[in-house]
């Protein structure tokens, strides 16, 4: 015990010196082995690419961790990216106009090798035929995201209390017929359910609006929520679908009613009105999701194995088809690809009427007042509570 | 002995871990999300020009309704809960004698399934052709109208989800009046109802005072009933809040009302604490 030659005071402060320069020796050994990053792979999407029909095939073949975060609304997984997430996130997937109109001009992401990537657009439907717009920047000279699922959002309808013509017919104005108070519900998604409201009123979302517009809107977005019978959820509208408890619900499409059609209550089915406020007189509105490299300073070699991993033709029948909900994905443009869904598979998705539903859309924008019009649904939707 | 020392004696130095601890972990988060409300609407950097513009944006709106729809959802479902827990509780206290761990049990096992699971069932019971009209449709041929989505129905979600925490507070509250005090009451020719007046209620109100505490601070923040029942029918103050947070993505706005919120109850809870001073009720005993 002689030898231990130190008091106590010495040695708790060489212990604490001790322990203060293993801590700044182990962060930077730690951010030492954060910067090798060929066996790391970090994805934020929406729902599907985190689901392990999809990530675990790809996990076994690389041999890399794989971490995928889901999250259902486009302006808050930007905002994660805005916020200094660009370190953490090697992949993000959002819909369409996002990676050409904002996250590529605010340096979010990153361009790929076009002649790497361009041919998988080749195999893909006439529609992304390349260079497809949604995935090049403005000046059409950068490829900077990858396609993959699209569907036409506009709304659904139970056939048996709402016929396919009557709705498409009436379209939008369904909501403004006083008789169906109460015989419908909003999935709640606030991005759409604010398009789909400029809808109802009469004008296209994807403008700024002017002050005679924004007092529609607001009237509209009154009314609507107070006629709802229920607000809620994806299950929640097939639930109340299929139950009886309502006849029709605004924003829905094949995303939405997918997992009910799949389950066998093909009398779920979306709809694209046949005419409508937007351009071209149309009434329907449609999404084509982007994935793009996140501009990483540290990005994962894996990040462009992984869009060409997708673009397999099992893999992209997987996509379609992972947990969740069911949607038609652009490689079904190769015969390959597309021999491999079922009968059933094509009509939970209602392939029949996929193009001429489609071509009824007007593709997913932003809308420029979006901040005000959704204070404006928020606090209608908060004024009508009671009903 | 350094001034340091002196200052600080042995007990204060060794809680420091424990309040460095709770710095961190309880107060940080609370302070940051009371500095978040006083920045610009729609930022999300803390250091920046601080103002009341999201405290008077919430003045200007209609965001009193979600704050009346939670307090009066809570008042109500306190009531109800009250009027529903005291005889169970009296029961479990004084009835039920070896049956009372069974019904703890029923009570309790309950809980141990996610509380939206469990609501998401009675969405499954109450819903049109569910297992409640469904039934009386199939046996009797009647069809009510469905009772889901209405403001009752959330009451009813509350009032289900929030049962043990009135329950058991009040359930010792009732088992703390002593067999004497009240054999004492009866021999000196009191009746039933003033025993339970005179002696009962007021020897067990620190169990009802904890329960009604309880039950009401959870209930202001229910979200879940409103949403899963109610088809957001109403509007609680807890999903303003979410939305603020999540779709809106305005967190200053968001921090500002959960701040709002804080106050309120917190304002509640004081006043209705020093009205009836817990400490001396429990002191009494």
């Amino acid at each position: 015990m002689n030898s231990f030659k130190q008091s106590r005071r010495n040695f708790m402060q060489n212990s604490a010196l001790m322990a203060a320069a293993f801590a700044t020796t182990g962060v930077a050994g730690l951010r030492q082995a954060f910067a090798d990053r060929s066996k790391e792979l970090n994805i934020l999407c929406w729902e599907g690419y985190n689901s392990a029909q999809v990530l675990d095939p790809f996990r076994e073949s690389s041999g890399a961790t794989v971490k995928a975060e889901s999250l259902t609304n486009d302006p808050t997984m930007i905002n994660r990216l805005r916020a200094g997430e660009t370190n953490v996130w090697d992949l993000i997937n959002v819909n369409n106009p996002w990676a050409r109109k904002i996250m590529f001009p605010e340096k979010l992401i990153r361009p790929l090798d076009r002649a790497a990537m361009e041919p998988y657009f080749a195999k893909m439907a006439p529609d992304f035929k390349p260079p497809y717009k949604w995935a090049m920047d403005d000046s059409g000279e950068q490829l900077i995201g990858m396609a993959q699922r699209y569907g036409p959002y506009s709304f659904v309808v139970n056939t048996d209390k709402v016929s396919r013509a009557t709705a498409e017919d009436q379209g939008w104005d369904l909501w403004n017929d006083p008789k169906n108070d109460k015989k419908y519900g909003i999935l709640e998604s606030d991005d759409w359910n604010v398009f789909n409201l400029c809808c109802i009123a009469g004008f296209d979302p994807f403008r700024e609006h002017t002050p005679e517009e924004v007092t529609k809107f607001t009237e509209t977005a009154k009314r609507v929520f107070k006629g709802a019978k229920v607000v809620g959820d994806i299950a929640t509208m097939n639930q109340a679908l299929v139950s009886g408890e309502i006849d029709f619900h605004m924003t829905g499409g094949t995303y939405s009613a997918s997992p009910a059609r799949a389950d066998g209550a093909a009398n779920i089915r979306a709809i694209t009105p046949n005419k409508g406020p937007m351009e071209g007189g149309k009434g329907g509105i449609s999404w084509i999701e982007i994935t793009s490299v996140v501009n990483n300073p540290d990005v994962s070699p894996l990040a462009v194995q992984f869009l060409q991993y997708v673009q397999d033709p099992k893999v992209a029948h997987t996509v379609a088809f992972a947990e969740g909900t069911f949607n038609p994905v652009a490689q079904m443009g190769n015969p390959e690809c597309f021999s491999l869904f079922t009968k059933e598979e094509l009509d939970a998705i209602q392939y029949d009427s996929l193009e001429e539903e489609m071509a009824r859309s007007v593709e997913y924008d932003i809308v420029p007042d979006y901040d005000k019009l959704l204070d404006i649904m928020t606090a209608a939707k908060r004024e009508a509570s009671g009903g | 002995m350094t001034t340091l020392g002196k200052i600080f004696g042995p007990g204060t130095r060794h809680a420091v871990p424990l309040i460095v601890f709770l710095l961190i972990g309880f107060a940080a988060p609370l302070l940051a999300v009371i500095g978040f409300s006083f920045i610009p609407a729609r930022t999300f950097e803390l250091w920046q020009s601080w103002s009341l513009d999201n405290y008077i944006e919430i003045f200007n709106s209609t965001s009193y309704l979600s704050f009346l729809w939670s307090l009066g959802l809570a008042a109500i479902t306190v009531l109800i809960l009250a009027i529903i827990c005291y005889p169970i509780a009296y029961g479990l206290a004084r009835v039920f004698g070896k049956y009372s761990t069974l019904v703890t049990l029923l009570f309790t096992i309950p809980l141990f399934v996610s509380e939206n699971v469990r609501l998401y069932g009675w969405v499954l019971f109450f819903i049109k052709n569910g297992v409640l009209l469904g039934t009386l449709k199939a046996w009797f041929g009647i069809e009510p109208d469905s009772w889901l989505f209405t403001s009752g129905i959330i009451v009813f979600g509350m009032v289900y989800v929030y049962l043990p925490f009135m329950l058991f507070p009040m359930t010792l509250g009732v088992s703390m009046v002593p067999d004497q005090t009240r054999d004492a009451a009866f021999d000196l020719g009191a009746t039933r109802w003033q025993v339970f007046k005179e002696v009962e209620l007021p020897l067990s109100m620190p169990g009802i005072m904890i329960g009604f505490l309880l039950s009401f601070v959870l209930a202001v923040g229910a979200i879940a009933e409103a949403k899963v029942l109610g088809g957001q029918q109403i509007i609680p103050i807890s999903h303003d809040i979410e939305i603020a947070f999540t779709y809106a993505q305005n967190w200053p706005l968001g921090a500002a009302l959960a701040v709002l919120l804080m106050l309120v109850v917190g304002t509640l809870v004081l006043f209705v604490l020093r009205r009836f001073d817990l400490d001396a009720i429990l002191g009494r005993r």
